[in-house]
């Protein structure tokens, strides 16, 4: 009486994900050509090169009975992502063109501008040569020049110990510890190198552009500028945990060496080092948070640390070296206790300080930081902030190094879906469920534009330091309506929004905020903030300092984009500027490459008109 | 077993997998549904109903009507107008549903109202719940899991046919037969019956279980034609032919009221007000808010659902810019592929050109002139129903189709298309209700609503059946290729940021106890990792053990590679299967696994096993996409039928309305009447224009485009004269109601624009 019938098979066709394949197939190129896949900005014409279709791997064994065609079924499917690319060059990266980004010759102007990042309100204690030296950012992650900013947990000497040993030999990278191809652990699934791997690493360029890209369960290794691109180098399959992020360790690549850290849906985490072939896995079996890892990035001036963001709103730091412990969360500092609720409310709960002494163990740090999931984080440029935006529709920005959440602002409405920092760190720039792109200024802790163009959320977004100078931005954006929008906007502009919208500026940064940060005022911020005086009364509450109001629509400057075009049938996850491409990827699978303008266009012609047109356009919507 | 598992998992205490640590438990014991599960701790009953989750019977395609009521029951300001209007019955007054007739289980409907259902029924055994899941326990499959197809559905346990009928087992049944409306002091109308059953559900001793609406859909069936059919119905056309009901049921109160006390008093305070009412010189109604008393307030349903749009039109011409307001009760927006509910908003308030055959009169020019036109929200309503225009008309198929185009619509929401001189025109909206339609065509299929009440959390309405589903169910219906079940009306109500922001605090809270009960439970933390692998972790070891012959390669490639084969017939295996279906595989098994045979040996053997499987999952495939096809075709057929029948009914409905219109001045029942009634509650018939049209819009749409735009210059003319002139005689009044309906087919229909900067 017990005797279940046999699962039934079900056609491949997974609710919500047509078509997947049953049988391990290979990646597909192509090379769409036409104009309606090309972009055209003011620069000059993006062309695609080719689309690079990766296969969606069979569902494991394992698996397949779940579907499921009752269309009202309850069974939650377990978190997924679409495809997202982290980006490996060898070779040292060459700075930006410097006639984009005036490092040179603009010094004259550089001084009138508020000197980024230590006007910052934030960064009062950078310094002054910091921001001068001040490279661009590549890549999205956190430029690990900002050199003079501390490594998280150098203030706890039980932290710093263990890494004495490893300065015997400091050009010889540890290496993790088991062997993903001869592994036995019923995680993965199957590990695929291809059949020439070592002959193809050695003939790639070390200027050449590897991608690490999750599809589905499988992590696909691939070299770009390999003639054979659309074979893989390495592809492991995993058995039931979705790869949702991954990160390569911006210092530590080499030739012989990269680190990679892949989070799940599973909660669990993989360091990964490709050319050994070598693994560890952390937060096995969620021991310490049993929640998807929805984004994971290297920490900055360490070897062995990195953060991940957990579906149920912490955000965790492990080392890469270190084994789990079951996780309690360690008692609270009394001086969080001495907080009153309302500030409790808006502080960031620690749950284990980088301070704790107990650090023989993962975690190594541990805070509980929106109630919602978290959807992405970064890493500013400086290595001294985090960008933290959730489904709750919140966005913050938090001290790691002083575990303090500084700034709490919130979306117009729904969650955020993606955040990243300007080169220079003085941006920060969201995308979210309201369709818009949104440009938030640090110094002056304020919403300064909404993007309007996206026809649904948006998903990823990017600076394009190529095109970044100290006045004028280029921001991409992708989103769930297929589409890729280009930003053009500029410091002039974004300083006179609608005129409503200075009389009103104070209420949101009104001047008693943050009095325990330095601020150097310049002439117009202190011009605003007497002007605001008059206003902001009404705007005084709890948490005054931390937590932002949302700004009506009226009082905000709206910005047009510079091109937009739709150029996939399916929804864009992720988005990424490389010196001479454009990346995209898709829900699905789709790697589209996007050759920059060939040279001769005379670049610096279109930079200037883009940038005035943006400025116009901005003027005129606001 | 149980202590063997256990000498892996104790050290990891936060793993789900100490999911299938086995609750030991009688196998018979009676099985709360998830619901009951959910208000196991309630306390004392509520009057006001917000605690109260009954099913509503189907009988047969009414599942339009089941899915609109639980959508207006869970709008607390309108659940508590209707109850509160004319004035609260004193319950004693009131007939009762007779005793549950239908009650043909064991279990009394409970005394205390803390759910009877609780209590042992052998119905329920094998309903279990999703914290139960134990990898030996047969028939342990999650109360929220999937129906596999193939089996008879109402065999299946997990079927939603098999927990209807369980729920109707189950009862109590509210058998709504009887009615009231003396009582209330009204005339027997869709609103008496609708206020009929919420009284019955509020005043139920019971928290749970179904109502039987006989007499609403008998008075909805005498009095509306086109409901008579035992068809599909469009839920979105059920709405507002509802609302309009309950407001026309409403006004006629409040008329015959106010004649009686203009008769009796000579015109006293209320004879002022009605004067008000009647006399309709705008669209807007009138804030009638809480100043008057409940009695006198006739306008709640405006004050809930109506909003105003206003149509800006701009004479390219002169220059000059006209402006004029309508009402509406909803929204129905057109749909692209891969956009959002934002989008769709705006696309909506997007500017048009009128030119060509559209052209629009100006009074300036005094002339057909090309113009632009745009439709912004200028007074934003409380309750923000957006019909999601998924039914559209195709020509070359010669009749509606559904588009399964993916929508996202985000939780909160606020509109950009507002005007500038809206009030409140940041207003925050979260989404409470969605209508969802399930089926390949408009002309058949299924509506459910998924709701979120007061302080359950998101709950499932499927006809008789209520279940609690996760926030993120919510998001199962954007719609997209081969997703069969969409969005087609979301409820949107005005909250707070602080409202927001405190809800979301809660749900954290509850979150992180979840995850904690399930730590202590041995059950997976949530639904989302662990809702998806529970089938599996109950199939496997079954399967394995009742057929070891025939699982075996779906086995070897359970554990692909290099995981441990030669265990299958080792008692532990199931063990591992459940923990590797939880996601969470277990190293700690590796030590156990013996070493028969070669990693060599092993991995050919699977790769072939492999391919088998794979051979035959391919050709399953293949079956059921031919399958596919031919239940496609016969659903082609059956909606020509179908459509053939509507049309049919509806040029009835169509022919009689115009009949009536013509000869009935002021009788006459149903949506017909509003044609012809005077004009001194026109204002009303603003709101009421979509579903007054709607039939014949619907008709029309079967008509190829052209000729619907035709007569559109002509209503314009009129029109926008009106407007200018603010007129309130009620005969170019009519003329005004004529147009917005117009327009918006155009809207609907005829517009092909594309965005900016492609």
């Amino acid at each position: 009486m017990f005797v279940l019938p046999p699962p039934p098979r079900y056609p491949a066709a997974a609710y919500g994900q047509p078509g997947q394949p049953l049988i391990e197939t290979n990646n597909i190129l192509t090379h769409p050509t036409g104009p309606e896949h090309q972009l055209v900005v003011g620069e000059g014409t993006y062309v695609l090169r080719d689309a690079l279709l990766l296969a969606t791997p069979p569902p494991h064994p394992s698996e397949a009975p779940v579907h499921n065609n009752n269309p009202l079924a309850t069974t939650l499917s377990p978190p997924t992502a679409g495809t997202k690319i982290s980006v490996l060059v060898l070779a040292p990266r060459q700075q930006s063109y410097p006639q984009l980004f005036r490092l040179t010759t603009n010094n004259s102007t550089r001084s009138q501008i508020p000197a980024s990042i230590q006007e910052s309100p934030h960064e009062g204690q950078s310094q002054a040569s910091d921001t001068a030296s001040h490279p661009p950012m590549t890549n999205g992650v956190g430029s690990l020049d900002g050199s003079n900013a501390p490594a998280f947990g150098e203030s706890n000497p039980v932290l710093s110990l263990p890494n004495g040993k490893d300065l015997k030999d400091p050009l010889k990278r540890r290496k993790p510890k088991s062997n993903i191809v001869k592994s036995n652990s019923s995680f993965v699934s199957r590990v695929i190198p291809h059949e020439a791997l070592a002959k193809r690493l050695q003939e790639h360029d070390p200027k050449g552009i590897y991608v690490f890209a999750n599809v589905n369960r499988a992590m696909q290794w691939l070299d770009l500028s390999s003639p054979t691109k659309e074979e893989h180098m390495t592809k492991i399959l995993f058995t039931k945990a979705h790869p949702l992020c991954h990160d390569i360790h911006p210092t530590t690549k080499g030739p012989n060496h990269v680190d990679i850290v892949l989070g799940f849906s599973t909660g669990d985490i993989i360091w990964y080092e490709p050319m050994s072939q070598k693994y560890v896995r952390i937060n096995k079996n969620g021991a310490i948070n049993p929640s998807a890892v929805t984004e994971i990035r290297w920490l900055p001036h360490s070897e062995n640390l990195f953060i991940a963001a957990h579906a149920d709103g912490t955000l965790v730091v492990y080392d890469k070296e270190k084994e789990d412990a079951p996780f309690v969360a360690e008692e609270e500092s009394p001086s969080s206790e001495r907080l009153n609720e309302e500030q409790k409310k808006v502080s960031l709960k620690i749950k284990k300080s980088v301070n704790s002494k107990n650090q023989k163990s993962n975690p190594v740090a541990c805070w509980k930081v929106s109630n919602s999931k978290i959807n992405a984080l970064a890493i500013s440029p400086d290595s001294r902030h985090l960008a933290v935006v959730s489904e709750d529709g919140s966005f913050r920005i938090i001290d790691y190094l002083k575990e303090q959440l500084l700034d709490l602002y919130n979306s117009y409405y729904g969650g955020i879906m993606c955040v990243c920092w300007s080169p220079d760190g003085r941006y920060v720039v969201t995308g979210g469920q309201d369709d818009l792109v949104s440009i938030w200024s640090l110094e002056d802790s304020m919403l300064v534009a909404r993007c309007q163009g996206h026809n649904s959320w948006v998903t990823a977004v990017a600076f394009d330091p190529w095109r970044c100078d100290e006045r004028n931005y280029r921001i991409g954006s992708v989103g769930e309506d297929c589409r890729l929008l280009l930003w053009d906007f500029s410091v002039g502009m974004l300083h006179r929004p609608r005129a409503a919208s200075v009389r009103h500026r104070g209420s949101v940064a009104s001047a008693t905020l943050k009095v325990s940060r330095t601020r150097t005022d310049t002439s117009s911020n202190s011009r605003l903030r007497s002007n605001s005086n008059l206003t902001s009364g009404s705007m005084a509450g709890e948490g005054e300092d931390t937590v932002h109001p949302v700004e009506p629509r009226a009082r905000t400057a709206m910005l047009p984009p510079v091109m937009a075009k739709s150029i996939d049938e399916h929804p864009l996850t992720w988005l990424g500027f490389e010196e001479d491409v454009i990346l995209t990827t898709c829900a699905t699978g789709h790697i589209r490459t996007w050759d920059r303008p060939k040279e001769g266009a005379s670049s610096d012609d279109g930079a200037v008109s883009t940038t005035s047109a943006s400025a116009s356009a901005g003027t005129g919507s606001g | 077993m149980t202590s063997f598992f256990n000498r892996f998992v104790p050290k990891q205490p936060a793993s789900p997998a100490s999911a299938s640590t086995p609750t030991k438990k009688d196998p018979n014991a009676p099985q709360p549904t998830p619901l009951e599960k959910l208000l196991a701790d309630a306390g004392p009953i509520r009057d006001d109903g917000s605690d109260k989750f009954f099913g509503f019977e189907n009988f047969g395609s009414t599942c339009y009507c089941n899915s609109i009521i639980q959508c207006l029951y869970y709008s607390v300001p309108f659940r508590e107008q209707v109850i509160n209007f004319p004035t609260r019955s004193p319950q004693e007054i009131l007939e009762r549903p007779s005793s549950p007739l239908r009650l043909n289980t064991d279990i009394p409907p409970s005394a205390n109202g803390h759910n009877g259902a609780l209590s042992p029924t052998k119905g329920r055994n094998s309903l279990s719940s999703p914290n139960q899941p134990s990898p030996r326990k047969p028939v342990a499959t999650p109360g929220k899991d999937a129906n596999p197809p193939g089996t008879k559905p109402e065999d299946n346990k997990d079927s939603p046919e098999y927990k209807k009928k369980l729920a109707l087992a189950a009862g109590p049944v509210l058998n709504m037969d009887y009615e009231n409306s003396h009582s209330y002091g009204m005339s027997e109308s869709l609103f008496t019956s609708l206020k009929d059953i919420f009284e019955a559900i509020i005043s139920h001793r019971s928290r749970i279980g179904v109502v039987s609406p006989h007499k609403f859909l008998e008075i909805l069936r005498r009095q509306h034609e086109m409901f008579r059919s035992a068809m599909h119905q469009d839920a979105h056309e059920f709405l507002n032919l509802l609302l309009n009901e309950v407001v026309e049921n409403v006004e006629q109160f409040s008329n015959q009221l106010g004649s009686k006390s203009i008769e009796q008093n000579g015109g006293a305070s209320e004879a002022g007000f009605v004067n008000a009412l009647t006399s309709a010189v705008s669209a807007v109604v009138p804030t009638l808010g809480g100043s008057n008393s409940p009695t006198l307030n006739t306008g709640w349903v405006h004050e809930l659902f109506e909003g105003t749009l206003t149509s800006e039109t701009r004479c390219l011409t002169c220059e000059n810019t006209s402006q004029r307001d309508e009402a509406f009760l909803d929204l129905s927006v057109d749909l692209e592929q891969h956009s959002s509910v934002t989008s769709c908003l705006r696309k909506f308030s997007e500017e048009e050109m009128l030119c060509e055959r559209n052209k629009f009169h100006c009074d300036k020019c005094g002339g057909l002139q090309e113009a632009e036109k745009r439709m912004k929200i200028k007074r934003l309503p409380r309750v923000l129903a957006l019909h999601l225009k998924r039914f559209k008309y195709t020509e070359d198929l010669q009749r509606l189709q559904k588009l399964f185009h993916r929508v996202v619509y985000p939780y909160y929401l606020r509109l950009f298309n507002t005007t500038d001189d809206a009030e409140d025109p940041d207003r925050l909206y979260e989404l409470y209700a969605i209508i969802v339609h399930i089926g390949g065509g408009p002309y058949h299929g299924h509506y459910v609503s998924v709701i979120k009440t007061q302080d359950r959390g998101w709950l499932l309405f499927d006809d008789e059946m209520v279940e609690p589903v996760d926030k993120d169910y919510v998001r199962n219906f954007f719609g997209g290729e081969n997703v069969l079940a969409c969005a087609y009306v979301l409820f949107y109500q005005e909250t707070t940021l602080e409202a927001m922001q405190k809800e979301q605090e809660a749900e954290g809270l509850a979150a992180a106890t979840r995850a904690s009960e399930g730590e202590k439970n041995g059950v997976a933390a949530n639904g989302k990792q662990n809702g998806h692998a529970q089938p599996l972790s109950d199939h496997h070891p079954i399967h394995h053990v009742t057929t070891p012959a025939s699982e075996e390669p779906e086995f070897v490639n359970l554990d692909h590679a290099n995981t441990a084969p030669p265990l299958l017939h080792h008692d532990p295996n199931p063990i591992e299967h459940a923990v590797t279906s939880t996601g969470i595989p277990a190293p700690a098994l590796s030590p156990m696994r013996s070493n028969l045979q070669s990693k060599k040996e092993k991995a050919k053997e699977e790769k072939e096993r492999k391919a088998a499987e794979k051979e035959l999952e391919r050709q399953a495939k293949l079956k059921q996409k031919e399958l596919e096809l031919k239940r496609r075709e016969n659903y082609r057929k059956q909606e020509e039928d179908l459509r053939a029948a509507l049309a049919m009914s509806k040029q009835t409905a169509a022919e009689e309305a115009q009949r009536t219109g013509a000869t009935a001045e002021k009788g006459g029942v149903g949506k017909d009447k509003e044609n012809s009634k005077g004009g001194g509650l026109s204002r009303f018939r603003h709101s009421s224009m979509s579903i007054r049209h709607k039939p014949k819009f619907w008709s029309g749409k079967e008509k190829p485009e052209h000729e619907l735009s035709q007569p559109l210059n002509i209503q314009e003319t009129p029109a926008s004269t009106v407007e200018e002139e603010h007129s309130d005689t009620t005969a170019p009044a009519a003329g005004t109601l004529d147009k917005p309906e117009k327009t918006k087919n155009r809207f609907s229909l005829g517009r092909k624009k594309s965005g900016f900067l492609h």
